[in-house]
């Protein structure tokens, strides 16, 4: 828990709960996380056209892993945060195999229902391996920096960092490499791809567990920097696919900016001392991303950032 | 017979709302994935007039435009979005509205909900919400297979099966999606007014995810679209849910088993009907 910041003097006194560049890191950091799991799912929508509803819970496993091998088999931080990639990558694949797969190429809406019922089954094997306690993979205190009027603690500037890089990677490996170039194929027009001999089946499981591991990913984040809950998986998978919808469909950069600025709404949302008045409890943060894509959705329907396929 | 008689109405009572999310989700094939939503809205609306003013008919006037009115938001959406937009949109409709009855303890008192609903005259015992149950359940089937029967449901099919010829051939989506989105609304309200006056209770609670599952399970494993078979599985899995409640297990156990349970067979009977939940377009 941040404390709060002394904004004695500031002209916004009374107004803010927290300094706005402590907001701001605020949302940063919430948004890394969103960034993290959306961009990965922005790539699955675009390429494969479904929704995989069991996100939030595959996001849970790859933390609750994490926690698991770090808190109770007592391996170390980095062997436990690789474990839980893996295991997420492993979980993602089964996911795609046995929930997506055999259904997507009936009808592209039936993977949504299938996700829903995989979901409710990992809420039950999650509730019943680490119960409804709430789990922190780094159980010691956590060591704070202060950056002027901002307080951060050393974990959260590394997972920024690492997110950053993360999406910089990505973006590379999406612009300037052979295989980046044959997805951009495949999400433009995979018959198209198919018949200059990319191989879009492999491809689809390739960005299926992609979009796992980064799922996974968020869920070490969310253990180290807060506490894993049962109950946060479809949050998180409500808010990552707000951002995809705002952002525009399938446009990974669009969804990645959108996972910003929802995780920079919900602060100010709890943040800001309204009209000198009154405090919004943090209970309507979720209600946040949902209000954003209604917003967009009176403006531009299509979403912020909308791709357009290419055409004959 | 108590039990009997309370398994009777609790089926009766959760019909109309099924029925009625059959109508959108498995006739016209619209992922609407927020009937919950519309109902928390339908029973916070009644009940909360109720509670305030004592007046049962001025609390269904309320909770009647409160649900017409969430139930056109929804409708409004379904127009707006992708088809698989609004499946995620409607469930993030329902936890926000989850979210604000939570929170606003003010109004709702959150987490503990409206306790003391008083029940109408001639609702005593379980018997008499059994019998009015079913009355009402069987006359809500009725008129649902009338309308599937009729123009609208054809409507509704020939939408689901390829909206632009449907539009072609002079059929409003609009009204359609409206009429359609009202009918399963009320059908909501129908539920609410029963179920909790049989509690004596209004609970966040009731509205949670693994109770949408329920529903999701229900229409999928009865046939999409068909009110039989809607009935037949409701009746079936609803007692599959309340047999489990003998089990000798804890809570902490069946709690999360029931929804392991339920998963797999929403997740079998999908795999079953996965030809005709979403059916291919037909062409010529």
């Amino acid at each position: 828990m941040l404390p709060v910041a002394q904004s004695r003097g500031s002209a916004l006194r009374g107004v803010l709960l927290l300094s706005p560049v402590q907001l701001l890191a605020n949302a940063l950091i919430a948004g890394s996380l969103a960034a993290l799991i959306a961009g990965g799912l922005a790539l699955v929508y675009g390429v494969l056209g479904v929704f995989n509803m069991a996100l939030g819970q595959l996001t849970l496993i790859g933390g609750y892993t994490a926690w698991w091998l770090h808190q109770v088999a007592h391996m170390s931080v980095l062997f436990s945060v690789i474990g839980g990639l893996l295991c997420g990558a492993l979980m993602t694949w089964i996911t795609f195999e046995v929930f997506v797969r055999p259904f997507y190429k009936h009808h592209r809406f039936l993977p949504l229902v299938t996700t829903i019922a995989w979901s409710m089954i990992l809420d039950g094997f999650i509730l019943l391996a680490f119960e409804e306690r709430p789990r922190s993979i780094l159980s010691e205190a956590k060591s704070m920096i202060s950056l002027g009027s901002v307080l951060i603690s050393r974990e959260q500037c590394l997972m920024i960092v690492l997110t950053i890089v993360a999406l910089l990677l990505f973006a590379w490996i999406f612009h300037c490499t052979s295989f980046g170039r044959k997805l951009r194929a495949v999400v433009q027009h995979e018959s198209a791809a198919r018949s200059l001999g990319i191989n879009s089946a492999i491809l689809h499981r390739v960005i299926f567990i992609v979009s796992g591991m980064f799922a996974a990913a968020g869920g070490i984040f969310i253990g180290i920097d807060q506490n894993l809950s049962p109950t946060l998986a479809f949050s998180l998978t409500i808010k990552a696919y707000a951002a995809i919808i705002a952002g525009g469909k399938g446009n990974i950069w669009g969804a990645i900016v959108c996972a910003y600025v929802i995780a920079l709404l919900e602060q100010l949302l709890v943040g800001i001392h309204w009209f000198g008045a009154f405090y919004v409890p943090a209970g309507y943060q979720q209600t946040v991303a949902l209000l954003f894509i209604i917003v967009i959705l009176l403006l531009k329907p299509s979403g912020l950032f909308r791709s357009f396929a290419r055409t004959a | 017979m108590n039990f009997l008689l309370h398994i009777i109405a609790t089926i009766a009572m959760g019909a109309p709302n099924i029925l009625g999310f059959n109508m959108l989700f498995g006739r016209g094939k619209i992922l609407h994935f927020g009937p919950l939503g519309v109902s928390i809205v339908a029973a916070y609306a009644t009940f909360l007039v109720v509670m305030a003013t004592g007046s049962y008919p001025l609390g269904i006037v309320c909770g009647l435009a409160a649900t017409c009115s969430i139930s056109a938001f929804f409708a409004w959406l379904s127009l707006r979005l992708d088809a698989d937009g609004l499946g995620v949109m409607s469930i993030a409709m329902h936890l926000g509205l989850l979210a604000v009855v939570l929170n606003w303890s003010s109004l709702t008192r959150g987490a503990l909900g409206i306790p003391r609903v008083p029940r109408l005259p001639f609702l005593d015992s379980t018997g008499d919400f059994a019998l009015l149950g079913t009355c009402v359940a069987a006359l809500w089937a009725w008129m649902l297979w009338q309308v599937d029967r009729g123009t609208f449901g054809r409507k509704l099919i020939a939408l689901s099966e390829h909206e632009w010829h449907a539009k072609s051939l002079g059929i409003d989506r609009s009204r359609v999606h409206m009429l359609a989105f009202m009918i399963a609304g009320i059908g909501s309200l129908l539920g609410v007014l029963q179920y909790h006056q049989y509690l004596y209770l209004v609970h966040p609670s009731d509205f949670g995810f693994p109770a949408f599952i329920f529903f999701v399970t229900v229409v999928v494993a009865g046939g999409p679209g068909s009110v039989r078979g809607c009935v037949v599985s409701l009746i079936l899995l609803s007692l599959l849910r309340e047999g489990l409640r003998f089990v000798p297990m804890s809570p902490d156990v069946l709690g999360p088993l029931r929804l392991i349970l339920f998963g797999a067979i929403l997740f079998v009977a999908v795999w079953l009907r996965r030809d005709t939940l979403f059916p291919k377009q037909r062409t010529v």
